[in-house]
């Protein structure tokens, strides 16, 4: 426990210690959302603007919560042991007798701190722009945001364990993964704008139904959603991703930590 | 070619020797020339979706109410792979110095005798030339996936402002590389750069929605220009200044003073690192 709470200080510490990353990690949400409504409003009837953000904006917004986040706990915490390798740490953490799993779960704290403030200055932002977003049913989409983002760290864990594996490979991976799941669990528009045969795909990831039940329960249900499944069916989804992505997670990250131990992979660069 | 003097063919020995190193490392990551060309799908796939979500059948009628075209289609690919240029110019030019500092041949690259003009030259060139084949790759393949014919509008045209309007872009990426020279790590201002380049250039819409000075800004970017006049030329949305030459001959002045501006401010913050706390400060 004293490790992990080192950890989250020194992770704490190090981003205070950088202003203009903070800052510009902030500027950017905004403009990635001026960008997302001013594309949208290309596609509205001429006339229509200024109706509010509606339907689509919370479709949109509260997509692009989920999208964050992933995409936040794959740099940070799944590309964490390639920057420790930058940094010339990785050895001195591994030579401490400190548990190695603790500097990497210090990681989510940094994720939800970092990326939690983002996304709420990009809500406020959005409702003092464009009008107020649909927000209903805040107990149950809390419990599904916590669900979501357990699974999503867990993945993250999964996904450092393949760092360790690959080295700089996870780099160009985490590229490919955060547009993939941005496009085949449909982050900023509904499933429905997806053809057949990439839903079909999206059907298998659960992430998806962590989005589309996320997202439907703030905008009070719709009709058409959820797209993916009942309700109740999504909830079991995303509950079963939230407690059982994390064990696999970690078991991953331990099996290929052993493995380059083994084979002597870990000090390559 | 003495180490004292250079010739003009031994300038542009520099320039290829410095382009074809630069391609020979690009061409290890096989990954990234993939990632390249697929990216800008992803990026044009999400407001494609979503207008198509949006609107239903009304989205092209829409979309031509607000652009001047019903092709969104093709009209998003050009705006996300000019984002893919603007971002390589950025990460490739931008952060080059950057780069030679973490892989440890920055020193090695300031003994050698020769102007760093020229080594920037080659490295700029192997990156443009890797953008424009990238950009017809990428847009061809996103037409293809996206069932819209590319071959249409004046594809010479579009070529010509592609290729005249990426020279001010490196212009730019070099003042770009002055910063990144005083601040060091500056990976997050890069990529916060590539998104208000992006933002200001009209990757998704045209700049006349922004207000009249945002829209100024907006057109001191070289990239707006590029991106409306490949636009203009494959779709026929319109010119800034009602005909082609005159939206090429802006691009042209860009061109020539972007660069000499770029490489002047480059030199002076370079100038004044070395008299002060040095280049090698990691």
């Amino acid at each position: 426990m004293e490790t992990f709470i080192s950890m989250v200080r020194k992770q704490l510490l190090v981003m205070v210690r950088y202003p203009v990353e903070f800052v510009s990690s902030f500027a950017m949400v905004f403009l990635i959302i001026m960008m997302f409504t001013l594309a949208t409003l290309m596609f509205s009837a001429p006339g229509s603007a200024g109706n509010g953000p509606g339907l689509s904006g919370g479709i949109m917004m509260y997509g692009f919560i989920l999208f964050m986040f992933l995409s936040d706990t794959l740099w940070t915490i799944g590309l964490n042991v390639r920057w420790e390798q930058y940094e010339g740490t990785l050895e001195a953490l591994y030579l401490t007798p400190a548990s190695k799993f603790a500097v990497l779960v210090s990681r989510v704290v940094l994720s939800l701190v970092w990326t939690g403030l983002n996304m709420l200055a990009g809500v406020a932002f959005v409702q003092f722009v464009l009008g107020r977003l649909p927000f209903h049913n805040p107990g149950l989409a809390a419990y599904l945001l916590v669900m979501a983002l357990s699974g999503t760290f867990g993945f993250g864990f999964a996904f450092a364990g393949y760092t360790l594996l690959v080295k700089e490979t996870a780099r160009m991976t985490v590229n490919f993964l955060q547009f993939g799941f941005m496009i085949l669990c449909a982050m900023f528009f509904p499933f429905s704008a997806l053809p057949s045969p990439v839903r079909m795909i999206s059907a298998m990831i659960p992430l998806s139904y962590a989005v589309d039940a996320f997202r439907s329960t703030l905008m009070g249900f719709p009709p058409g959603f959820p797209e993916l499944a009942p309700l109740e069916a999504e909830i079991i989804i995303v509950s079963g991703w939230g407690l059982l992505m994390p064990i696999f997670g970690y078991w991953s990250y331990k099996w290929a930590e052993r493995r380059v131990r083994t084979t002597g992979g870990l000090a390559e660069f | 070619m003495s180490l004292t003097h250079f010739s003009i063919r031994s300038h542009l020995d520099v320039v290829v020797q410095i382009a074809l190193s630069s391609i020979r490392v690009q061409s290890r990551y096989r990954g990234w020339l993939l990632l390249d060309i697929v990216m800008p799908m992803f990026i044009a796939a999400i407001p494609i979706l979503l207008g198509q979500a949006i609107a239903g059948p009304s989205a092209a009628a829409n979309f031509q109410a607000h652009t001047g075209t019903t092709n969104y289609v093709a009209y998003l690919l050009i705006g996300s792979n000019v984002f893919m240029i603007v971002a390589s110019a950025l990460w490739h030019l931008g952060f080059w110095l950057r780069r030679e500092q973490q892989t440890g041949t920055l020193e090695a690259l300031y003994l050698v005798p020769t102007s760093r003009m020229w080594i920037l030259v080659g490295q700029s060139a192997a990156t443009m030339g890797r953008s424009i084949l990238n950009f017809v790759v990428a847009f061809s393949l996103g037409c293809l996936v996206f069932r819209v014919n590319p071959l249409q509008g004046d594809i010479l045209l579009a070529l010509a402002f592609l290729a005249v309007g990426i020279i001010p872009l490196y212009g730019v990426s070099l003042l770009y590389g002055a910063l990144v020279l005083k601040l060091k790590e500056a990976n997050s201002l890069i990529n916060l750069a590539q998104w208000v380049v992006s933002f200001m250039t009209g990757i998704y819409f045209p700049v006349t929605v922004f207000p009249p000075l945002l829209r100024a800004v907006a057109l001191l970017f070289p990239p707006t220009w590029m991106t409306n006049g490949t636009r203009a030329a494959l779709l026929g949305v319109g010119w800034f200044f009602q005909t082609w030459y005159r939206d090429l001959a802006v691009l042209a002045t860009f061109a020539v003073i972007a660069p000499l501006l770029g490489y002047g401010v480059f030199l002076g913050t370079e100038r004044g690192m070395m008299r002060n706390e040095g280049v090698g400060q990691f």
